[in-house]
């Protein structure tokens, strides 16, 4: 990214101001069937100001980081400012302030590697799923990078530089039975540059025969049961729970359009073995999947539990919505492009892991499924969530059964929390999706196995 | 401002000076005047200039591609020959290409700047309005914008595409709220190429609205059946979208697309006929030019339940030997039926009005799950109450085929034109 001293454009601040430098920078190669589809890199970058007044916002962006531009949109957000505010009037108190410095560059310092290597890996791994498993009607092999990189400063005083990286490689498998395709995709990777998440393509081998051992016991599956059931829901899906199902309800902006999470902080909203927290940067003395030291309001991010022991403690927050509920703000206002304003967004949700082990919780089920992979979900201002479940098996007598087809689980979360009665001990991350909110922005999603009742899709 | 077709045909230079055999360029600048609405107040005004110029190179059957959003200084030269270098490092590949030399054309659409006022009283005049009519609502969010773009596309086989677009564009964001009680969020979205009727009279919003204030009080299914649907305009896009995934190039060249012998054949029933037509004024927020660098046509997916054409870019042509597509899809516009609404409401013996799908993305098979949101029951011909925790599954592929009646009305959103659809065998299960 070029470089521009943000604070040399300080004395051209009015009123509440942040100015923010941006670049995102993505690596795509694609192998689809042997055929080398993609091979792109992309970089979209600019700067951007945004400016309060009295309740009202302006914003305004320009691609090209120079004094001119950055004089310019400084100019133009303040303007747009003026102009809702000389209608709205709406004559509200300053924003809660915390001045905070902040260097965080998570660049790997390993040698990088070309993007011809780049390509080699993903075409040996491609070649690799094509020799061992023939009989495969198709497969995609994607390698997916981004790094995300900015400068920060704000009118009261917060300056902050960040460069948080992620890199995945998404494979695809399908095979045709019965004349129909049957699919199952798998995602490696996580925070980091290409370097840190992998050395060899050798090193996937064993994880991608263990998806292929799942896709062909998904060829022969069945079609779940529709109907409210016992389920034992992997780690990927207790994360993308407590991302859809909880987190959105909580974003202080969805609290205050009618949430069902409104007004009941300090209610019991789920078994007491439930504790979840939305981690800022680390778990443990472990970098979370995306890493926020400070948010893109210059707020230091802290962690925010959530629920503690099946209460609801807190929501999360941006400077506006900390003024508005009178608390401080806890570093959740996050901006994916440059040309975007920040939102509240969550960072790195995850539930807190239990005593229990896989094993001896589908061995308690009588009759139910256990459900590993998730794709898609989403979340109702009512707190019904719904997921997509691309895998998943029956349990019976305690033991697993047949896999199953494509479904989708839904369930009221705070009704839903409360039938968990068992919780694994581990805690796994997951964070190549992508959460749409107004923006996309990467998040992560964490959590262990749960045992619980949700209402299951089927025929 | 800078200039699209010069910027253009310099990053087409520096391409072939940097040694490309074939390569395309386009330029893309986009002004846009964006109001928010935020928990039922004007909030943010925000107005974004950018750029973007995707550059492409093919040299020895090998393919390079990249964008940026910055063309000053160096940066061209810069990106052209790393589009050399990402061509050098791909695997060769006969099947890459570019357009052929096609008449130069100018494409010019709508207004060339917004009225700044008339967003903000149309977005108050809506907000007031809502107030007045449905005071239960709570507008979570609502954008209003103008987006002005101005785009170059240039080939060394001698295209020469220049397209000027002006388009207002909304979505509302919603739900209803009354003590305690809370229904499902819902969402809308329309175009317009001015703003010279009230936001309320564009597309389904005033009935997604008045349906929201119904949906405060709901009630669960009990037990599960397996009945019809009338899928409505808003959810129809997930319908669609289904199908022309699954006649694109990702499917049809990985050979699993369950259409890939279809073509000529029937996928619906006779009533359902579909259309993309992205270029013709029919559909305002449409497109005069394709990605590979056609100039766009519009064109007939499904004609009375047969497949007349699949939606494949040059590349996925040469690489299935199927025919190309004339545009690259979306504009969709579904020919209406001759059953008014309240009618195929009246032939519905048990199911559901379905309103908004919320499940998991269907796979190539079309399998699907998901709750049916912001929908009704119907039985014995009349719509009954709104649906809770309400789970409906079965598969897209099945629905074309059973689909028993398309409404006379439609719902003009900008960006497609959709009637009401009524289908069979969807299992609707309860709790």
């Amino acid at each position: 990214m070029p470089e521009l001293n943000l604070r040399d454009y300080r004395d051209l601040f009015s009123g509440y101001t942040e100015l923010r430098a941006q670049e995102n920078r993505t690596v795509n190669i694609t192998f689809v069937r042997g055929n080398n589809t993609l091979n792109s890199r992309s970089s979209t970058g600019g700067i951007s100001a945004r400016v309060y007044r009295s309740g009202s916002w302006g914003f305004a962006s320009h691609p090209v980081l120079s004094a001119e531009n950055v004089k310019a949109v400084l100019r133009a957000a303040a303007d747009s400012a003026l102009f809702l505010d000389s209608r709205e009037k709406k004559n509200r108190g300053p924003l809660p302030a915390d001045p905070t410095t902040s260097e965080s560059d998570f660049s790997t310092t390993r040698p990088r590697r070309s993007q011809k290597e780049l390509v080699e890996f993903v075409r040996e791994l491609d070649d690799h799923i094509a020799s061992a498993y023939p009989e495969l009607a198709g497969r995609t092999v994607s390698l997916r990078c981004l790094d995300m990189e900015k400068r920060l400063l704000t009118a009261d005083g917060s300056y902050a530089r960040s460069m948080i990286p992620r890199s995945f490689i998404y494979v695809d498998l399908a095979l045709i039975r019965a004349g129909q395709p049957v699919e199952l995709f798998d995602v490696y990777g996580g925070l980091g540059q290409f370097e840190e998440q992998f050395s060899s393509p050798e090193e996937l081998f064993e994880k991608i025969a263990g998806q292929h051992r799942h896709l062909v016991k998904k060829s022969e599956g069945v079609f779940a049961d529709a109907g409210l059931k016992t389920c034992v829901l992997d780690a990927d899906l207790a994360g993308i729970l407590a991302h859809e199902a909880i987190g959105h309800t909580v974003e202080a902006d969805i609290v205050r359009s009618g949430s069902a999470a409104g007004g009941r902080i300090g209610q019991e909203v789920a078994a007491p073995l439930i504790t979840m927290i939305d981690y800022a940067h680390s778990y443990k003395g472990k970098n979370c999947p995306v890493p926020v030291l400070v948010d893109d309001e210059g707020t230091r991010a802290q962690d925010a539990v959530i629920i503690e022991k099946g209460v609801l403690k807190s929501y999360l927050h941006n400077k506006e919505s900390a003024a508005h509920f009178k608390v401080a703000p806890t570093g959740n206002a996050r901006a994916y492009q440059f040309s975007d304003e920040p939102l509240i967004r969550m960072r790195n949700t995850a539930i807190l892991p239990g005593s229990s082990s896989l094993e001896e919780m589908i061995a308690s089920v009588d009759d139910g499924y256990y459900l590993i992979r998730a794709s898609n979900g989403q979340a109702d201002s009512t707190s019904e969530f719904m997921f997509g479940v691309v895998l998943g098996y029956e349990i019976k007598q305690g033991r697993l059964r047949r896999a199953i087809k494509d479904t989708t689980i839904s369930g009221v979360a705070f009704d839903m929390l409360k039938t968990v009665s068992m919780i694994s001990g581990e805690m796994n991350w997951m964070s190549s999706g992508m959460c749409g909110k107004k923006q996309l922005i990467p998040v992560g999603m964490g959590g262990p196995a749960l045992k619980c009742r949700v209402n299951l899709g089927g025929r | 401002m800078e200039k699209p077709t010069e910027i253009a045909r310099e990053g087409l230079a520096a391409l072939l000076g940097a040694g490309a055999e074939k390569a395309q360029c386009r330029f893309t600048q986009t002004t846009t005047d964006e109001l928010n609405v935020d928990l039922g107040e004007c909030s943010l005004l925000r107005t974004t200039f950018d750029t973007h110029i995707d550059l492409a190179a093919i040299k020895d059957r090998r393919k390079g591609s990249t964008s940026l959003n910055r063309s000053g200084g160096p940066a061209l030269q810069e990106a052209a020959a790393a589009v050399i270098g990402l061509a050098a490092a791909s695997a060769p590949d006969e099947a890459h290409e570019i357009a052929p030399a096609q008449p130069a054309a100018v494409f010019t659409a709508g207004a060339s700047r917004p009225d700044r006022d008339k967003l903000y009283s149309r977005l108050k005049e809506l907000l007031h309005e809502i107030g007045a009519r449905y005071p239960r609502i709570m507008v979570r969010q609502a954008i209003l914008d103008f987006t002005r773009t101005e785009s170059a596309l240039v080939n060394s086989n001698g295209v020469d595409f220049v397209t000027r677009k002006g388009i207002y564009r909304a979505s509302v964001f919603f739900s209803s709220r009354e003590g305690e009680r809370v229904s499902s969020f819902n969402i809308t979205g329309f175009s317009s190429r001015d703003l010279e009727r009230s936001l309320l009279e564009c597309g389904s919003l005033d009935t997604l609205l008045r349906q929201s204030t119904e949906q405060l009080v709901t009630r669960p299914l009990q037990g599960k059946f397996v009945g019809e649907v009338i899928i409505t305009p808003d959810c129809l896009g997930d319908l669609l979208a289904f199908l022309s995934g699954a006649i694109g190039d990702g499917p049809l060249i990985s050979g699993t697309s369950i259409y890939r012998d279809r073509l000529g054949k029937r996928i619906a029933a006779p009533v359902f006929s579909l259309h993309s037509r992205p270029a013709g004024g029919e559909i305002c927020d449409g497109y005069f030019v394709t990605a590979d660098g056609y100039a766009a046509g519009d064109l007939t997916i499904v004609e009375n339940g047969v497949l007349k054409s699949f939606l494949l870019s040059l590349y996925g042509s040469r690489k299935t030997g199927l025919p190309r597509a004339v545009n690259d899809g979306s504009a969709f516009v579904v020919d209406p039926g001759e059953t008014a609404f309240e009618e195929m409401v009246r032939s519905v013996k048990r199911g559901l009005l379905l309103a908004r799908f919320s499940g998991g993305v269907p796979g190539e098979s079309g399998d699907f799950a998901g709750v049916a949101k912001n929908s009704y029951l119907i039985e014995d011909g009349e719509i009954k109450y709104p649906l809770s925790e309400t789970m409906i599954a079965g598969n897209f592929a099945e629905i074309f085929k059973s689909i028993t009646a398309v409404s006379r009305e439609r719902i003009d959103f900008g960006s497609a034109l959709l009637p009401w659809v009524a289908a069979s065998g969807v299992t609707v299960s309860g709790k």
